[in-house]
């Protein structure tokens, strides 16, 4: 069965272009009705979910090699793109079409993959015309959001991150509310704006690993190694970061490039909202998960605090703003930028325990927020309004709207035993113990002194949320002249569409809440491995400086946290025997070591170096 | 080398030749016959070229001192993407000029391919004048005729009065080169032309110097680079859009080979003035080009202003030329190459859209025009959106890598060289630019998928301008996802004329100890993909 698994290459490759496929069927003649179309819509993002589901049992199955030490991307496909063999006169070229799925990217792409059914199925009723573009957009833009979390090469994650931008732009502009058109070009220019500038950041990584390799390449994995190695020097790390931080930042959004997105969530068709908070926001946090933390470590540590300080103040500036909004569904917008500063927070605390509640807080957030769009959606096809002074007391009317509205709200203000709040107390620990050292890797940048305005975040989310829900489902029953609008065969309360696409939205929200362990256990796994990789030997200072030297790292099964051996392989040809390799194992109780460089220098472990023949302990 | 070889070489440019002349000549036979077989007969004229080059293929060695040419591999490449962008120039003008002067009209778009072609192998710079004057003489004549409107006239007579300033221009900068030079040849086996008897770099003498800043000059007004740039919106407003095509990329093509060539004669090597005012060239060109743009309202006016900008984009491929190495991600010229050959096709496409559809008896060319054309024609305003999107450089369209390729050639000289950090701010500059174009881009989307229709769009200008944009919207998106063809072309047809570039050049020599220091390990791991660094296979392996 495992080798079986193991031949799938192609199952990622099917998976992020059957609704591309989708695309082309709706187009092919014959032309069905609206009803035609919607539900063929459905069932192609259905067949694309089936697809999802096997390839995370398939992930599942040969999860546990992964732990024992093996690169961990797994269900990896690679095909020629760029690539070009190298000869005497020009370099090798490696940009590919590369995809590949870990423990972090297959729960995103489970997310994703789940979200679009129930986005297709909810606008059945609030979408009514030019519907064979509105599912094709749909459509379009989950492959753009399904290529982001399986791309392996920086390039192809880019193309991805940057198509996604199309058929939003569509999405909103057509069938968004009065001032779609402003807000499709605000999120469109703003979007780009920044992603270009990590385009050029792109290019420049290339040319600095081309002169590092000789080679050209975009391999995420390769450029890891090169950040973790440290062969990226600090002052380019920096300008790097900041490049791509240029682009990810305004996606996530961190204040104060977020101004795009309450106006773009605002004017959306609820499907719109619901994939920008579910998904599209998560691509900015994963990219700087995916790439900035592991590729940049040393700007990363450096510019923690900026971003965490940036972070903590959307975090309560946004609660602020959200708390005073008349519309709700721009009060759910705001709290989405006050929740991704949580995200930003935990990723940037560079704790196993940090990121890993980042990660949790991504899905969580797709799911909470997700639903939280679609439950107003819904109100809003009813009311034909989402402002708050309109509406009031609906409890009564609509029970089964309040207990789903009240449900998604408790899980997003992190209510115990549902899911908002795992991902919270871990982003808070990680936070906390982000200076510490006990989880054997250095000294993080954030600390304590974070964790307190963060957690008044928290209690201004519950403020507001729970402000919302009371004005909107309790107090006497106030509703808009003619409405509920049951014109186009809606109930008053939900119908029973609507309810089953809001079930497994909330039946994840319980499960994650109880049980959060199979995606925590796969996000550690994935984090210690990629993210943050434990026992990094650090060759910081490497004479000659031309030239460069494998230090791949053997290391035990992920829980036990111990450098085993570290594997000096010099390449160099002529080396002066002379030449001194320092090598820092990270290690809070080792001192840098160096020693003499030879070929194949093996050190059996770091408390060994000292007795290597010839090695000498610097302080 | 006797004169049939010579003729048999030059196959594509006699059959351009004798087909302009037959093709004028059906221009004043019966009404009935030249309005029906004139576009027809042209097509069939550059399709007999283009299979003409193709079967002669790339040049082996084709220097002819005494005719003043040199057919290289550039001379191929530029060949065959002028043959091909020339058929789509010929359906988009399909039905363009009245029938009365079809002929006509026909064949001075065939004379103007004509010139585009010698300049491509010219390897004598008078050659390569009167080459260049071939391109820009029939423009002048095509463009007043090619609507009645007092605008096309206006337009004719402002291309004309500047056109032959920069004709004059360029013609006094290339005698000082030939005063300077002693000889008119650009490079010569025997080594005694331009390229080997002038020396280059800072010990270029001041006449030579002076030569090469007016034969700049001169060129940018053919490219539409700022400050020579005033002309362009006029006159792509005044011309008809087809025509408007046609003036995008034939003058822009002939004046970056001419360019080209001119650089490569200097091996490339230049004082650091000339280097500086081709970076102030290219950065004001993209951001003058831009900016203005952002101020339009009229599509024909916009996309004037965007070929300013895309010119500034090419500018930065030319400033880095080929001595950042070779490959389309290092090479400058295999980069301007790719990028023209999208752009041309990209800007027809658009253009080729315009002409299929009237509002009334005017063209259609303002923003509000294009209103509600997504319901009236979904496939001609998907192809608008393609090549509208291939123009602002997104991804999955050619041109996000035509942006891609140039960038990183940008990125990719040496840190040793002079022109490192410049060329990064260039680029910056550049990337910062394709942010600015995507705001006037949009709004030609916006208005075709979300404008309201004022007046309806009439479908006009027939099948050959539906198939025009069709050839030239949705084949972007096959050629980004199978790029390898096209910049393979592009690499190849840049070997001639670096090779003459390189020699001399010390960059080359640091590029090639980069290459030479790899790991030589990593470099074959990456070439034996996927069979040994596959962990799904390390995995089989184990469980067997």
């Amino acid at each position: 069965m495992d080798v079986f698994i193991a031949e799938q290459s192609w199952l990622l490759t099917a998976i992020i272009f059957s609704p591309l496929a989708g695309v082309m069927l709706l187009w092919l003649p014959p032309y069905g009705d609206a009803r035609g179309v919607r539900r063929s819509a459905m069932l192609y993002s259905l067949v694309t979910l089936g697809l999802t589901i096997y390839a995370l049992y398939a992930f599942q199955q040969s999860a546990p090699q992964v732990s024992a030490g093996s690169p961990g991307f797994q269900l990896e496909q690679r095909a020629s793109w760029l690539s070009l063999p190298g000869d005497d006169f020009k370099p090798a070229i490696d940009i590919s079409y590369h995809v590949g799925i870990d423990g972090i990217s297959i729960w995103l792409l489970v997310l994703t993959a789940m979200l679009m059914p129930l986005c297709i199925w909810g606008s059945f009723s609030a979408i009514r015309n030019r519907e064979r573009e509105y599912y094709s957009l749909l459509l379009l833009l989950q492959v753009g959001m399904l290529g982001v979390f399986c791309s392996m090469d920086l390039l192809l994650f880019y193309v991805f991150f940057e198509f996604t931008l199309i058929p939003l732009y569509f999405l909103i502009g057509i069938w968004g509310g009065p001032d779609r058109r402003r807000a499709a070009n605000k999120f469109f220019i703003f979007t780009l704006s920044g992603s270009v500038l990590t385009l050029a950041g792109i290019l420049y990584l290339a040319y600095y690993a081309y002169t590092d390799l000789g080679y050209i390449t975009l391999n995420i994995q390769k450029l890891t190694e090169l950040g973790q190695t440290g062969f990226i020097s600090p002052g380019v790390q920096w300008w790097l970061f900041l490049a791509f931080a240029a682009g990810f930042a305004i996606k996530v959004p961190l204040f104060p490039v977020h101004t795009w997105l309450p106006l773009a969530h605002t004017e959306a068709p609820t499907a719109g909202s619901v994939i920008l908070a579910g998904v599209l926001l998560k691509l900015g946090t994963y990219g700087f998960c995916r790439l900035s933390l592991p590729i940049f470590p040393a700007a990363s540590r450096e510019l923690a605090p900026v971003i965490a300080t940036l972070a903590i103040i959307g975090i309560i500036y946004a609660a602020l703003a959200a708390w005073v909004q008349r519309d709700v569904k721009k009060l759910v917008a705001y709290s989405s930028v006050s929740h991704l500063g949580f995200c930003m927070l935990g990723l940037f605390s560079m704790k196993v325990a940090g990121v890993n509640g980042a990660v949790i807080y991504m899905i969580n957030h797709g799911l909470s927020t997700g639903a939280l769009f679609l439950v107003i959606g819904f109100m809003y096809e009813r009311y034909h309004t989402r402002s708050i002074d309109d509406i009031g007391g609906l409890a009564k009317k609509m029970p089964w709207m309040a207990f789903f509205l009240v449900f998604f709200t408790l899980s997003s203000i992190g209510l115990p035993g549902l899911n908002g709040f795992v991902g919270e107390f871990l982003v808070l620990l990680g936070t906390a113990i982000s200076a510490g050292t006990s989880d054997m890797r250095p000294a993080g940048p954030l600390g304590f002194g974070y964790v307190i305005p963060a957690a008044l975040g928290i209690i201004l989310g519950a403020v507001y949320m729970l402000w919302m829900c009371q004005h909107v489902l309790f107090g006497p029953l106030k509703e808009p002249p003619n409405t509920p609008d049951t014109s186009t065969g809606l109930t008053t309360d939900l119908n029973k569409r609507e309810i089953s696409i809001l079930v497994p939205l909330a039946l994840a929200c319980v499960c994650i809440g109880v049980y959060p362990k199979p995606l925590l256990n796969s996000f550690q796994v994935a984090i210690e491995q990629h993210i943050l990789p434990l026992g990094t030997v650090y060759a910081t200072d490497i004479e000659p400086s031309r030239g460069r030297y494998e230090i791949p790292i053997h290391r035990e099964p992920a829980r036990t946290q111990h450098v085993k051996h570290a594997r000096i392989i010099n390449n160099l040809p002529d080396v002066d025997s002379s030449a001194k390799i320092v090598v820092d194992t990270q290690r809070p109780t080792d001192a840098p070591y160096s020693f003499p460089m030879s070929q194949d220098t093996v050190i059996t472990s770091a408390f060994d170096l000292v007795k290597t023949p010839g090695a000498d302990h610097i302080e | 080398m006797n004169d049939t070889s010579i003729i048999m070489k030059l196959l594509p440019e006699f059959i351009l030749l004798l087909g302009a002349c037959g093709v004028l000549l059906i221009g004043v036979t019966r009404a009935s016959l030249r309005s029906s077989i004139t576009s027809l007969v042209t097509f069939l004229v550059l399709a007999a070229a283009l299979g003409a080059s193709l079967q002669a293929g790339s040049p082996e060695d084709g220097t002819y001192a005494h005719l003043g040419l040199w057919l290289t591999s550039l001379t191929y490449y530029a060949r065959v993407l002028t043959l091909v962008i020339g058929m789509l120039l010929v359906l988009a003008n399909w039905h363009q000029p009245a029938s009365t002067e079809r002929g006509e009209y026909m064949g001075l778009i065939l004379l103007s391919l004509l010139g585009l072609l010698l300049t491509a192998s010219a390897n004598d710079m008078l050659i390569l004048f009167f080459a260049i004057e071939l391109v820009s003489i029939p423009t002048y004549v095509l463009i007043a005729m090619s609507r009645l409107d007092k605008r096309a006239t206006e337009a004719c007579v402002k291309y004309f009065f500047l056109g032959a300033l920069a004709a004059a221009i360029l013609a006094y900068g290339l005698s000082f080169l030939y005063g300077a030079a002693g000889t008119t040849l650009l490079h010569h086996a025997d080594a005694n032309g331009v390229s080997a008897t002038l020396p280059a770099g800072s010990a270029m003498s001041s006449e030579a110097l002076i030569g090469l800043l007016l034969v700049l000059g001169g060129l940018s007004f053919k490219i539409a680079a700022v400050p020579f740039h005033v002309y362009v919106a006029d006159v792509y407003e005044g011309a008809a859009a087809p025509m408007t095509g046609l003036l995008g990329f034939v003058p822009k093509f002939a004046g970056f080979i001419a360019l080209i060539k001119i650089l490569a004669a200097f091996q490339w090597d230049l004082p650091s003035q000339v280097m500086w005012l081709l970076w102030i060239l290219a950065a004001a060109s993209m951001t003058v080009g831009n900016v203005l743009a952002l101020l339009q309202k009229n599509v024909k006016r916009m996309l004037a202003y965007s070929s300013i900008a895309h010119t500034g984009y090419m500018l930065v491929a030319l400033l880095v030329g080929p001595i950042a190495g070779r490959g389309p991600l290092h090479d400058g010229i295999a980069a301007l190459l790719f990028y023209i050959a999208i752009y041309g096709a990209m800007n027809l496409g658009v253009f080729a859209v315009l002409t299929s559809f009237r509002i009334g008896e005017r063209e259609m060319e303002t923003l509000d025009d294009l209103g509600g054309l997504s319901r009236r024609a979904p496939i001609a305003s998907l192809a608008l959106a393609i090549c509208v999107l291939s123009l602002m450089g997104l991804p999955p369209t050619a041109g996000f890598l035509g942006k891609l390729f140039v960038f990183t050639s940008a990125f990719s000289l040496s840190t040793t060289h002079a022109f490192h950090g410049p060329l990064i701010a260039l680029a910056i500059v550049g990337v910062l630019n394709a942010a600015v174009a995507a705001a006037y881009y949009l709004r030609i989307v916006a208005a075709a998928y979300m404008g309201e229709e004022k007046e309806p769009a009439i479908a006009s200008g027939g099948f050959p301008a539906r198939l025009a944009f069709c050839c030239c919207s949705f084949p972007m998106l096959l050629l980004f996802a199978w790029p390898i063809g096209l910049s393979n072309q592009a690499q190849s047809a840049t070997s001639d004329i670096v090779a003459t570039a390189q020699h001399s050049n010390a960059q080359l020599a640091a590029v090639d100890s980069n290459i030479a220091l790899a790991d030589d390990a990593a470099l074959s791991r990456i070439l034996d993909e996927p069979s040994s660094t596959n962990p799904t296979s390390a995995k089989r392996d184990r469980n067997e």
